[in-house]
């Protein structure tokens, strides 16, 4: 376990303000937040970069506040993975055992195995720049990993591939923690990474953690004003789809099915935007593709808007002025009819390992 | 316009080309061959080497920690630190060999290391400080920019994987920056190779003890040999060639000024 205490660090522009945080062994813990947030800083801090002005870390039990990082066994991948580029693939992989000493047979035999986990065995004798990005990104996971750390560090690993390599590599984050059984602490600023892999997130915001808990709880119930917009997204409904016609229906809980433009099937999350549903109190004469009836769970002021939590078979989060709030005499235990277009649901299909 | 910006292109060419032909063609191969075998250019030659290559590796040894420290610490007084490295670059050699022709024929540490056998002035060792002092600026400046040009990031990841400060230094940023240092070298040597007013100033102009090929193409033409003088520029010639091959061949990602 890992265990962060009234953190501060300074460094320039970036910072880390009394910060505190617990993340559980074989956890996949990701920390969200803006731009400039102090995410990358606190990376680097929890790998011992950079000593902390004051507040102490544990791991495991042991203090490892001012321990070098070459001693903390936690392994860090950056954004732009920083291969050494004067050395061959094979020799970037094998850098930390080689700092360790360990006899040459026993180097190839672990290089050997995390290469075939990784699937990069073919390119040991190959230099990082002529790797795609997808490999690179591979390799520096082979070299943090092959030095079995307890802690894995990884510093927004899939912002900077495109969009088939960024699934792939999501189902390939998964399946390597549950080979290793690795503590992953992800920082991120992408809402794809968090439905598909993490266990517990937090979200970080001018150097400070403003929420943590489980996905479904906080887009559910933001802290306040600032998670829940900088979420937006305050839907998520994990369900199975299946084709029907050129749309797909989406089944969740022992809610009625919906409907969504999307050619994704099988196990799901579909999001959906707050704003993007109409609250009535008849059923809504429309094209949208999808009214469902629920009742008033929870309303929730936020500034000038409204959030109303409603069960229509699963949790819904919509968004409301305060005029329609009022006029439509909205109290806890209402039934009403929520109505959104098959258009305005977005599908993320589930990366099983 | 671009008639005649060719058409001068085409002329410095040609005017630079004829004036180094006509110095390397000035005496037959066997005048040549000759003077390159005489005792007096063959002493020149050797300790010309010699000198410089030792003042090369005291560059080296001093300029790479010191541009490691300017590129990636913050300390105070870095900028001044950075501005009084950078004067002996704009200063003409003859100054710096005055300046240092005091420092250590007149003051009581120039003195006390006379003493201690050490002495600087008029001898072979004042070569070596001199082609020091006048090329330490560059060697820092080249080495500053190429540790610039590595990521810090790099170290970061080398020391979670196991190493120390020293270890990620001489393993990872060192050979990501060995462009600029070859490069620093080479020119650093050729500058001392072809070093004069600073060496002339503070180690005399001595035949046969303090000639380097400068200093004996000088001696020469000023005793009207012109063959032995010919023979030294040849070979200074020579390494101009060499470094500017080696500096263009790896000139990349390195920064010369």
């Amino acid at each position: 376990m890992l265990r962060i205490e009234s953190l501060s660090i300074r460094l320039g522009d970036f910072s880390v303000r009394d910060l505190s945080l617990e993340i559980n062994s074989g956890e996949y813990f990701i920390i969200l937040g803006p731009t400039g947030a102090g995410k990358t800083i606190l990376l680097e801090t929890i790998a011992g970069i950079h000593p902390p002005d004051s507040g102490r870390i544990w791991l495991d039990g042991q203090e490892i506040t001012s321990e070098e990082p070459r001693n903390r066994n936690i392994g860090m991948v950056y954004q732009d993975y920083m291969l050494f580029p004067h050395l061959t693939v094979e020799k970037n992989i094998s850098f930390g055992l080689r700092q360790k000493k360990m006899p040459r047979n026993e180097q190839e035999k672990l290089v050997a195995e995390i290469s075939a986990l990784l699937e990069i065995s073919s390119l040991c004798d190959r230099y990082p720049g002529t790797l795609s990005g997808g490999e690179q990104q591979r390799v520096a996971l082979a070299r943090a990993l092959v030095l079995m750390p307890k802690i894995l560090l990884l510093d927004e690993p899939i912002n900077a591939l495109d969009s088939q390599t960024r699934q792939k590599m999501r189902r390939e984050l998964l399946r390597i923690r549950k080979v290793t059984g690795t503590t992953i602490v992800h920082i991120t600023h992408h809402f794809d990474d968090v439905y598909t892999l993490a266990n517990r997130i937090a979200i970080m915001r001018d150097a400070k953690i403003v929420q943590i808990g489980e996905p479904s709880e906080v887009f559910l119930h933001p802290a306040d004003p600032f998670v829940a917009e900088f979420l937006g997204v305050g839907n998520m409904i994990r369900g199975f789809s299946i084709q029907d016609g050129d749309l797909v229906q989406i089944n969740s809980g022992n809610g009625r099915g919906f409907y969504a433009a999307s050619s994704v099937v099988g196990e799901v999350i579909a999001t959906l935007h707050p704003e993007d549903i109409i609250i009535s109190q008849a059923p809504f004469q429309s094209s949208a593709r999808n009214c469902m009836s629920g009742t008033v769970l929870e309303i929730n002021p936020f500034g000038s808007t409204v959030r109303i939590i409603l069960d229509v078979g699963f949790p819904l989060t919509a968004l409301l002025t305060r005029e329609s709030c009022r006029e439509l005499h909205l109290e806890t235990g209402s039934a009403v009819f929520a109505t959104f277009k098959a258009s305005a649901v977005h599908v993320i299909p589930v990366s099983r390992s | 316009m671009r008639r005649f910006s060719l058409a001068l292109t085409g002329i410095i060419f040609l005017i630079i080309s004829i004036i180094l032909f006509t110095l390397v063609t000035w005496s037959p191969l066997v005048v040549l061959a000759a003077s390159l075998s005489d005792p007096e250019i063959r002493f020149a030659i050797l300790l010309s080497l010699v000198t410089s290559i030792v003042s090369t590796l005291v560059c080296i040894a001093v300029a790479v920690p010191v541009a490691y420290a300017l590129a990636r610490y913050q300390f105070p007084g870095k900028q001044v630190a950075n501005l009084v490295l950078t004067i002996p670059l704009a200063l003409p050699p003859l100054v710096a060999g005055i300046a240092l022709l005091l420092f250590f024929g007149t003051t009581p540490w120039g003195k006390a290391l006379e003493h201690a056998g050490l002495g600087v002035v008029f001898t072979p060792l004042g070569i070596i400080v001199a082609e020091v002092f006048v090329n330490l600026p560059y060697m820092i400046r080249i080495m500053r920019s190429a540790f610039f040009g590595v990521n810090p990031r790099f170290e970061h990841v080398a020391k979670t994987l196991g190493c120390t400060d020293t270890g990620a230094f001489f393993q990872v940023t060192l050979p990501m920056a060995r462009h600029g240092l070859i490069a620093g070298s080479v020119i650093t040597w050729s500058k001392a190779m072809g070093e004069f007013g600073a060496v002339l100033m503070l180690a005399g102009a001595t035949t046969m003890r303090t000639e380097t090929l400068p200093i004996a193409l000088y001696l020469n033409i000023s005793a009207g040999d012109l063959d032995l003088a010919v023979a030294a520029a040849t070979i200074l010639i020579l390494i101009s060639l060499i470094t500017l091959c080696t500096v263009e061949y790896l000139d990349r990602d390195v920064t010369v000024f």
